[in-house]
């Protein structure tokens, strides 16, 4: 696991119930801050904050025009394929290291063979 | 898209080709190596046919345990050169159910090897998964255990996302 990557953040960005539904409805659109807000029965201050996980976790993106912030989904970070894609890489190249071990130890005589 | 996704694997292991063969997949071995340490694996099964079961219980001392495990299938055995499975599929081909966690995605694993000469193994592992899709819910599920949300509404979150990638 990793402590405070991006991937992290993007990940504790999630695991809230409010912030996973404003990004359900980004999903189908950028939306104002208000839009964003209505479905929530929470204060503006508290919305402000969800959106603040969410931009500080690269998920979403705002912008203000005048008097009105508009919000849209950044994929980018969850089109971090590379990175999946890296992790297992890893996952697995480690795994092969640890065989690579056992087999020099079977060679070697110091693991004797499990009896089957 | 899928080949992104797909992983390749090659090195050559100081090791004549039967005992590697034996090494990987006799249940007994594979036990050795198989699992991250402190982790371990408590259980294995793997019977050496196609439409054979393929299953690891992982255990660790912070409590960790996967518990039975979903099994997968194994798709193909040439005896000595090759092993593939999948976890998209349960033993006897039945399709399977997809678990939680690392188990929530369906992973076909091909694994090769050849005789490089001088005690040598040429050793081959292709890993295919699925699309972008079952990434993101992987990723999902794997980093937020405890959500208390389904995989449904993660999954749905993940089309949403998908949909403007």
């Amino acid at each position: 696991m990793l402590n405070d990557s991006p991937l992290d953040r993007t990940f504790q960005a999630l695991a809230d119930p409010v912030r996973r539904g404003m990004l359900s409805r980004l999903g189908r659109g950028p939306a104002s801050v208000s839009e964003l807000a209505k479905p929530f029965s929470i204060s503006l201050p508290a919305v402000l904050q969800h959106l603040q996980a969410l931009e500080s976790s690269g998920l979403v993106r705002s912008e203000k025009k005048g008097r009105v912030r508009t919000v849209r989904l950044e994929p980018s970070a969850l089109g971090a394929a590379e990175s999946w894609i890296a992790e297992r890489r890893a996952e697995w190249e480690a795994q092969l290291d640890r065989f690579e071990d056992y087999l020099s130890k079977l060679k070697n005589g110091e693991n004797e063979w499990p009896r089957l | 898209m899928a080949e992104t996704l797909d992983l390749i694997l090659e090195r050559t292991l100081d090791a004549p080709v039967d005992l590697v063969w034996k090494a990987y997949t006799d249940p007994q071995h594979l036990k050795q190596w198989f699992a991250p340490k402190p982790y371990e694996v408590s259980e294995c099964e793997l019977d050496l046919k196609p439409g054979g079961i393929f299953r690891i219980r992982m255990v660790g001392p912070d409590g960790f345990d996967t518990g039975h495990g979903n099994a997968g299938c194994v798709l193909e055995v040439v005896e000595g050169k090759k092993l593939a499975w999948t976890s998209a599929l349960g033993p006897s081909y039945r399709p399977a159910e997809m678990g939680e966690g690392c188990e929530s995605f369906p992973m076909t694993a091909i694994v090769t090897f050849e005789d490089a000469g001088n005690g040598k193994t040429a050793y081959k592992a292709v890993a295919l998964h699925k699309d972008a899709r079952d990434r993101a819910t992987h990723e999902q599920m794997g980093f937020q255990d405890g959500w208390g949300t389904t995989a449904n509404q993660l999954e749905e979150l993940a089309k949403a996302l998908s949909v403007n990638a």
